[in-house]
């Protein structure tokens, strides 16, 4: 240890380090410090930067020795006086805030930039924050406050903030509630709760895909001097997973491993690098065994060799069959007057939220208290009952902010369970923080896909026949693969209307970290193939694709042949103005060999209709409460984990009760405080949460309504809530809101009130009917604009116009970001992401071999929101957060076609995959 | 591999700020083997905290005033091995001379990166591949590859030869312009060919002696080179190079190819203006020791080669 004196943020401080400690360590755990984030710990993310002596620096990879006696400006410094620096101020108001995690890094980046570079051009705005890593807006909105920003200071002249009309909530774009929060690095994420006498907890993991493990030898890692608990699997028996019909996991292996990676032992000391330390003298003998990496490996027969799991049905490792048919699609494929049969393969990809996954559990008279950086407390809370052997009521989790989700912390997580499991051993605070490593095997991802799709239609465009044969590779475990399973079939009924449909598809396990939910759950890649092969029809018979789509779209108010009932449906007005914004009729195939254009479309789920875990609750309820000081109090079970829930459920409540936002407050996901809410998942919270929170106002509206109708003789139906007032039209009824609130709060006190959301009944009654069922689907639809390098293949992505119908736009900042997310997701799904695997290894386990793109590769995006006022959605409300990822990645294959001609049928699309094809197009063209 | 000592305790680890070049060798010296300059420290210290990096021992050098300078001596250019990537644009003489070092120093890593790294630290940059800038968890779990202590190649399929890639950025387009560089031991210095320290052996690519400095890289002003470079990578940031090339023709029509990322060091092709460009390429081609070990395949990156060489050719024009 040594002694350095540092100056943080104008505070003296004299340290002892290590000598080779981070000075992110130091900042966040000696300063105390947290706004600065450690996100990839290589300095590939930006998360950490700080600025060192007027220079910003990745503080990650920065010793703390060198830079004995600087001045150190972190994120929490860049405010003065409870004043935000303006570019603070332009990263709220701009909706440059999604998750926040990235924002500390991305404001000190930006501002060190544009004090050297006074008038910047957009371009240079672009390369200044290639280095730092955004998945949640896809940089559009934080280009955009950087440079009005960086204007605004050169010119002098301030634009004029767009003032929020103050009573009025519903459709005006704001700022997600915590942004300031977030931007000054205030906001605390799992990581960031700090417990006195805490232990850190390190893993051992398997190095094995697939192996027997014979001993377990810890002996000389429990004399390691701080070492406090050695934890093996055989101490946590009890199975978990999400799904009720997928228990299939343990929160260490016993007995076998199934994945490299997979943890072996959990070692609990006093320090992480200790733990760290520790884990090395743990001794495991492997007897391997032999290990299935492949789809087509899992699916056949495997002879004498042990099975991945022994409850798989058959002599192989297929965990789940989903199938259903409609119609007859034999007698379809044979009246098809065109049939395009194509096979396609897509690799697996990670959600590559900025926040790695970290959690702290304790126990005390209350049971169990777990901090989480979760998506779904309340099926963890399920899982930690469970697991703990207690009761319901002994459990509570809660969830802080939270960096990013992307459906990949959804399940409830091995490494939940084991601190939970230490704690209690020890007596003990526990914490555990995933490496970026660690997070990447951990995965939850999308599944590695191999479909063979068949699709018939007559020459005049109109679809016949769908038939697809699909196989995931879900690796080591189940998580929500039995959903995805089905997703990948009974997603393709819309947005096209079609009789006869069909699919079947295997799930398989491999020993390779398992795969679940991300974004677009399921639909992702069969959406991929299925527009690409309408593409490829609408060539051969010579038709405009966009006209050919619109030829089969389903109308709204109409039924799918699945029997999804389809209420508003916007995909007509989606298409319409992306044709139209790309001057698509002017543009497509009619651009130069190397340039082109490609459209798509795509639907999705409002949430699905049935629970996870069969019960009769609600899918969502919501409290409010309203005391003497008039302020409404709102808790719901609803997890923010970036998309802006907490805002929605305050703009909702503050627009049924014609307050303005600030007499709410926000209380969510806690399951000790907060109504039951089944979490971010299947985008379902703006629908169902929303729902229930404009149920619960409407009931708090009553009991106002009913005070004040008895306390001064009006009918309640002349009651009026606008603008901080109560009143009616004669004005006999004219009340402040804190008025009204006193008249309902006399001789009783505070009011609470509950509101709720129950999906109606929905659906066939065959089997399979309940997968994809939703009260309601977004569609949407996206232009994409390609140039290709005849000569190396490269593809550049020139320009995005996306358009998704949402229902209404409760808070259109939020609902653009979300769109410009998506879209950003799908870029790096489409042109760069892959997990790629060496014998079961990953080999591309952190952010710089993981291609997430940079702003450097994020082409323009132009944002269309489509509202068609969804009969059923909160004020009209439909999902936004996923249904939009869809399109993008076909329109781009479908571009690159229409540029140079080759059929894309592989993801990621690599450079040479393009150059080979269009020289064995060129090759064909000779011979023909 | 083991870090612990005999009371039990995590290793000791060591940290010294040089302020001369003097005092980072005697510092060096003192600790035996043990030891490793940290520049910018933006690669050793991830190669540190993924354990391939080992040394106890880090001895920083940043804190050196007389390794900061640009200057001119005559016809030499000499740049400071410690500018930062991201400086050598302020200075004049390299702007305007070698504008092509610019553009390889801005295509490397990320902004903030080149504001840490340095160019002396970006021509000695470790060699990557797949199987090595890993955890060590992850290399254990592939059985170690010769370039840790294993017994094979792992990316060739078991060869007995080690062919991490030589990744820099900026050495391809010094080594295009001649560049030359002052080095300091424990006897003095010296200056040696910077193309003559890459070894060409993947284990141990560079041959400087362990205790040796480099002090300046020296580019001769005399020969109103000019330089084009490429770099093929899938993202246009952060991504280290999956192909390199510089090529250089100087006022007496002297052509020189430098390519990078393919072959654990730079290879160097040296010919003239009058020479047929197919035979040129055919001998970097012949050089080339690609293997898969990238993010591209190795047929593509050896099928770019050609592309970004005709290219180059045509600008040169």
């Amino acid at each position: 240890m040594k002694q350095i004196h540092i100056k943080v943020n104008g505070k003296k401080f004299d340290l002892l380090v290590n000598e080779h400690e981070m000075l992110s360590s130091v900042i966040r755990e000696k300063v105390g410090l947290t706004g600065t984030k450690v996100g990839c710990e290589q300095g590939s993310c930006g998360a950490c930067t700080v600025v060192v002596n007027n220079e910003p620096v990745l503080s990650c990879i920065t010793p703390a020795m060198r830079f004995d006696g600087a001045e150190i400006t972190t994120i929490e410094g860049v405010s003065q006086n409870g004043e935000l620096n303006r570019l603070q101020e332009k990263f709220v108001e701009k909706g440059a805030i999604q998750c926040g995690f990235c924002t500390p890094g991305m404001v000190i980046t930006a501002l060190d930039f544009v004090k050297k570079n006074p008038n910047p051009l957009l371009h240079e705005i672009k390369d200044a924050l290639s280095g730092n890593l955004c998945r949640c807006t896809g940089y559009k909105k934080i280009i955009e406050a950087v440079a009005e920003y960086a204007n605004e200071e050169y010119t002098g002249k301030r634009n004029l903030k767009s003032e929020i009309v103050n009573h009025k909530s519903v459709g005006v774009p704001r700022p997600y509630i915590e942004a300031t929060k977030k931007v000054q690095g205030i906001a605390d994420y799992a990581d960031d709760h700090k417990m006195k006498d805490a232990l850190h907890i390190k893993f051992v993991k398997s190095i094995f895909p697939h192996a027997n493990i014979l001993s377990i030898d810890t002996t000389e890692a429990m004399k390691l001097q701080g070492v406090r608990y050695i934890a093996t699997g055989a101490e946590l028996p009890i199975t978990f997973g999400v799904l009720p019909l997928s228990q299939d996991e343990t929160a260490m292996a016993i007995e076998k491993t199934r994945f490299i990676g997979e943890y072996v032992a959990a070692i609990a000391a006093d320090t992480e690098e200790i733990a760290f330390e520790a884990c090395k003298l743990v001794k495991v003998k492997y007897k391997p065994l032999k290990a299935f990496l492949t789809i087509d490996e899992s699916l056949n027969d495997i002879g004498t060799a042990e099975k991945i799991h022994n409850t798989t049905k058959f002599n192989n490792n297929v965990h789940k069959k989903a199938e259903l048919r409609f119609g007859d699609q034999q007698q379809g494929l044979k009246d098809a007057e065109i049939v395009s049969k194509m096979s396609f393969e897509m690799m697996g990809i990670n959600h590559g939220f900025t926040e790695p996954h970290a959690s702290t559990a304790f126990w005390d008279e209350n049971g169990l208290t777990m901090i989480s950086a979760t998506q779904v407390s309340h099926y963890l809370h399920r899982a930690l009952a469970k697991t703990m052997e207690v009761p319901l009521g002994r459990v509570r989790v809660i969830k802080p902010y939270l960096g990013g989700g992307f459906g990949g912390k959804s399940d409830p997580f091995a490494h939940e369970i084991i601190v939970a499991h230490i704690a209690r051993k020890t007596g003990k605070p526990c914490r555990v923080r995933l490496s970026r490593e660690e997070v990447f095997l951990n995965n939850h991802g999308r599944h590695p896909t191999k479909m063979e799709i068949q699709l018939g239609a007559n020459k005049d465009g109109m679809l016949k026949v769908l038939d697809a044969e699909i196989a995931i590779d879900g690796g080591a475990y189940g998580s929500f693969g039995i959903v995805t399973s089905y997703y990948n079939g009974v997603l393709l009924q819309a947005p096209y209307k079609l009789d006869n449909f069909g699919f079947r598809t295997h799930r398989v396990y491999t020993n390779k970290p398992q795969c679940g939910a991300m974004r677009g759950h399921g639909a992702v890649n069969s959406r991929f193939a299925v527009e690409s092969m309408i593409d490829d029809i609408a060539h051969r018979i010579n038709m405009d694709p966009v006209e050919m789509r619109i030829k089969n779209f389903l109308e709204p108010n109409s039924l799918t042949v699945g029997h999804y009932r389809i209420t508003s449906n916007g995909v007509k007005e989606a298409i319409d103005r992306v044709t139209k914004q790309s001057d698509w009729k002017n543009n497509h195939g009619k651009m130069p060999y190397g340039h082109g254009f490609g459209v798509a479309c795509g639907f999705f789920i409002s949430g699905s209709a049935l629970p996870i875990i069969w019960n009769e609750l609600p899918q969502s309820t919501v409290h409010l409460k309203v005391d003497f000081d008039g302020r409404v109090l709102i808790t719901s079970g609803a997890n923010d984990i970036g998309q802006g829930s907490d805002t929605m459920l305050s703009i909702i409540v503050a627009e049924v009760l014609g307050i303005s936002m600030d007499k709410t407050f926000v209380i969510a996901a806690d399951t000790l405080i907060t109504p039951v809410d089944l979490g971010s998942y299947s985008s379902r919270v703006t629908f169902m949460a929303g729902n229930a929170a404009k149920d619960a106002a409407e009931n708090l509206r009553k009991e106002i309504s009913n005070a004040i109708s008895k306390k001064m003789n009006v009918a309640v139906e002349e009651l009026i809530y606008s603008s901080n007032s109560v009143f009616s039209n004669d004005k006999k009824v004219d009340l402040t809101w804190d008025q009204a609130i006193e008249i309902v709060t006399a001789n009783r006190g505070a009011v609470n009130v509950s509101g709720k959301y129950i999906s109606p009944k929905l659906g066939g009654d065959f089997k399979g009917a309940g997968a994809g069922l939703s009260p309601s689907y977004s569609f949407s639809a996206c232009v994409s604009e390609v140039k290709v390098d005849l000569e190396t293949g490269h593809v550049k992505i020139q320009n995005v116009w996306g358009a998704h119908d949402c229902g209404k736009a409760l808070n259109p900042l939020a609902v653009e970001g979300q769109l410009e997310g998506s879209w950003h997701m799908g870029i790096g799904q489409v042109m760069t992401e892959s997990m790629e695997y060496y014998n079961g290894l990953l080999v591309n386990n952190n952010f710089l071999d993981y291609k997430i793109p940079t702003s450097l590769d994020t082409p323009p995006i132009h944002t269309n929101i489509v509202e068609t006022i969804d009969p059923e959605g909160p004020f009209g409300a439909k999902e936004t957060g996923e249904g939009a990822i869809h399109a993008v990645l076909p329109s781009i294959a479908n571009a690159i076609y229409d540029a140079v001609g080759v059929r894309i049928t592989k993801m990621p699309i690599k450079s040479e995959d393009v150059l080979r094809l269009m020289k064995e197009n060129k090759l064909k063209n000779v011979v023909a | 591999m083991n870090l612990l000592n005999d009371l039990n305790m995590i290793a000791e680890k060591i940290y010294i700020k040089a302020k001369t070049v003097e005092e980072a060798i005697q510092a060096a010296k003192s600790n035996g083997d043990n030891f490793c300059f940290l520049a910018g420290g933006t690669d050793v210290l991830v190669n540190k905290f993924q354990g391939t990096e080992e040394a106890t021992c880090l001895i920083d050098i940043t804190g050196i005033e007389e390794l900061k300078n640009v200057t001119t001596d005559g016809n030499f250019l000499k740049i400071g091995s410690l500018i930062k990537l991201d400086d050598l644009k302020k200075h004049e003489a390299i702007t305007m001379n070698f504008p092509a070092l610019l553009e390889a120093a801005h295509q490397a890593a990320s902004p903030m990166l080149r504001k840490t790294a340095t160019i002396g630290g970006n021509i000695l940059c470790e060699n990557r591949c797949s199987f090595f800038n890993q955890s060590e968890f992850w290399r254990e779990a592939v059985g170690y590859c010769l370039k840790c202590e294993g017994d094979v190649c792992i990316a060739t399929g078991g060869k007995k030869a080690c062919f991490s890639k030589f990744v820099s950025d900026t050495a391809p387009v010094l080594i295009s312009a001649n560049a030359q560089l002052e080095i300091s031991n424990e006897n003095g210095s010296k200056i040696i060919p910077l193309e003559s320290i890459y070894t060409g052996d993947g284990i141990n690519p560079r041959n400087l002696p362990k205790l040796a400095l480099i002090k300046n890289i020296v580019l001769p002003l005399d020969k109103n080179f000019k330089i084009i470079f490429k770099k093929l990578r899938p993202r246009e940031a952060v991504d280290f190079t999956s192909l390199t090339t510089a090529v250089s023709i100087d006022q007496f029509g002297d052509i020189k190819i430098v390519l990078g990322g393919i072959d654990p060091k730079p290879v160097v092709v040296a010919g003239s203006m009058n020479d047929k460009k197919e035979e040129l390429i055919k001998q970097a081609l012949k050089q080339s020791r690609i293997v898969d070990n990238d993010y591209y395949s190795r047929a593509y990156r050896k099928e770019m080669i050609t592309v970004f060489l005709n290219q180059s050719f045509e600008e040169l024009k």
